[in-house]
């Protein structure tokens, strides 16, 4: 069976797979609370025998409006690399916190761009990402668990076919560990969960042929 | 500040230590937020444009082709194939010609050395059907020899002629890929064949998988000849279809790639009979958003598909069964 080589494939699912990143926050920034943030990680894909993730990268800066709400906006460095100007813009918005219990829920809508410098193309994507967390480690740390939900708005694909898939969900669980100003975290991801991986150009490394398995890792520095 | 105000500040802050000095930095950074804000974003745009103002690109990257080898082993190759032939199969050396051809890309000062195979009676191509065999994505010319001798079995053994070509980068073939480059190597066959005496309509282009942009090119534009029929297998539609697969949005190839092939598109204007094979287990190029779409698309007056059940990219002809595929392939021609 005609294949193109591993190493095309990875850097094929490198920029088919741009639009993915972690949760940008989990739990809002205090109010007028500043954050840089780095994200490496990307699918997993096999490489020759072994399977690693792809690394994607993305820059990320936020800033507390409230104690409850955080605005924040990324550009995706890898992207950029290939000529295409991405960035996501959202907020972080906590609908619901328990002091006892130490847990909270909080909501992410955002706004996906890309632009790229080739042909002109533009293209936007609303996404919304749901999470619920649990403190642990005297508040150093939280488990995570949540829902990162893309949207397709167009109702056509290539050469006008009928585009069938409108919601693409991304579940995911993750930790993170922020002892003081730096904060680190590790997600993993089940992309596309509710779409079949093949047939497709690309090998995804899935789950009983659906989606794509994907772990990333997060520095954050608070100021 | 002047200078030397900012010397004596240094100066002191050496005397007490390193540490005091990052203190000081880090104090003056605080007392101007502002600025220290200004500076990181505008670091960071301007780090973020030295990237978007990159070339990276997929195109080169596409193309998966081999070049390990000294000479072609044609029946003696030992590599991975698709499928392997039984003796009946067997080409006579006699029949079997294997050249070299200057391909020329617009534009270009130099023409690139590429090989090619042509199976038949050279001197019969000024009377005979020709099929002009473009080749996929793979290794050379090699792996697909077991194809090209295959259609060389069409309406009987050595009925119609098969020319096959490595593009450059490929095989033997000198250069390095590129899609302008696949057009100008299937062109500088067809310059052969014309040069030997072949007529358009007695030209069938077969273009397999990747081979399929040069035929729906070649065809919808013609240069050196105008094919009088062409056939499809497993063919890629266009990068906005892999692009589409590959992330599940309505993304474009550019993206991406460069690539400006589009099957889907090209087939819109095309004229001429078209037969579509594809695999309805293709795992690499989906039937359903490749196939389908490109024979949908086709605007001309006849076309006939052949859907193969269960069989993946490479394994048309050999699900249909060899007799079969033969018949099928044969009576579109004679049609």
């Amino acid at each position: 069976m005609m294949r193109f080589a591993t190493y095309v494939v990875c850097i094929s699912l490198l920029i088919i797979h741009q639009r993915c990143a972690p949760s940008r926050f989990v739990k809002p920034l205090a109010k007028k609370e500043n954050a840089l943030a780095l994200n490496l990680g990307g699918p997993l894909i096999h490489y020759g025998k072994a399977v690693t993730p792809l690394p994607l990268t993305s820059l990320m800066y936020g800033r507390g409006l409230s104690n409850s709400t955080t605005a924040f906006g990324s550009l995706h460095l890898t992207s950029a690399l290939f000529g295409n100007f991405q960035t996501d813009l959202g907020i972080c918005q906590r609908l619901y916190k328990n002091d006892s219990l130490k847990f909270g829920i909080t909501v992410n809508p955002a706004i996906n761009m890309v632009y790229d410098k080739w042909e002109g193309n533009f293209r936007a994507w609303p996404q919304l990402d749901l999470n619920i967390y649990k403190d642990l480690i005297h508040q150093k740390g939280f488990l995570y668990l949540g829902l990162t939900n893309w949207f397709e708005l167009s109702s056509r694909k290539a050469h006008n076919e009928s585009q069938s898939n409108h919601v693409l969900v991304n579940p995911h669980i993750g930790f993170a560990y922020h002892p003081k100003k730096w904060s680190y975290s590790i997600e993993c991801k089940f992309l596309e969960m509710n779409r079949k991986n093949v047939p497709n150009v690309v090998d995804y490394v899935g789950i009983r042929q659906h989606g794509a398995a994907g772990i990333y890792l997060n520095v954050m520095r608070k100021f | 500040m002047r200078p030397q105000d900012t010397y004596s500040k240094y100066r002191h802050c050496k005397d007490e230590g390193r540490n005091n000095l990052v203190n000081i930095e880090i104090a003056s950074a605080r007392k101007k937020p502002g600025l220290a804000m200004t500076l990181q974003f505008l670091c960071t745009v301007f780090f973020v444009l030295v990237l978007f103002s990159s070339c990276l690109r997929l195109d080169s990257n596409l193309y998966n082709p081999s070049t390990d080898i000294q000479e072609y082993q044609l029946d003696n190759y030992s590599g991975e194939q698709d499928f392997i032939l039984d003796a009946s199969y067997h080409i006579p050396d006699s029949l079997i010609h294997q050249f070299t051809l200057f391909s020329k890309a617009p534009g270009e000062s130099k023409a690139t050395n590429i090989r090619a195979i042509y199976i038949g009676s050279i001197s019969g191509i000024q009377n005979d059907t020709v099929i002009m065999y473009c080749h996929g994505n793979k290794d050379h010319m090699d792996f697909y020899w077991q194809r090209a001798k295959l259609l060389a079995h069409v309406s009987g053994k050595n009925r119609y002629g098969v020319l096959m070509i490595d593009y450059r980068g490929f095989g033997l073939s000198e250069g390095k890929s590129s899609e302008e480059g696949l057009y100008a190597d299937v062109d500088a066959g067809l310059q052969w064949l014309k040069s030997n005496g072949l007529t358009g309509s007695r030209l069938v282009m077969y273009g397999f998988s990747m081979g399929t942009a040069p035929v729906c090119e070649l065809t919808n534009k013609p240069r050196s000849l105008s094919p009088a029929k062409f056939i499809l297998e497993a063919p890629f539609a266009s990068a906005d279809v892999m692009a589409n697969d590959g992330s599940g949005l309505n993304m474009p190839g550019s993206f991406f790639t460069n690539l400006k092939i589009d099957n889907a598109e090209e087939v819109k204007t095309i004229q001429q009979p078209f037969c579509w094979l594809h695999g309805t287990a293709d795992n690499f190029l989906s039937i359903e958003t490749h196939g389908e779409v490109v024979y949908k698309n086709y605007g001309g007056s006849y076309k006939e598909a052949h859907r193969v059940n269960g069989a993946d990219h490479g394994e048309v002809p050999e699900k249909m069964g060899f007799s079969n595929y033969l018949n099928i392939v044969s009576t579109f021609i004679r049609k």
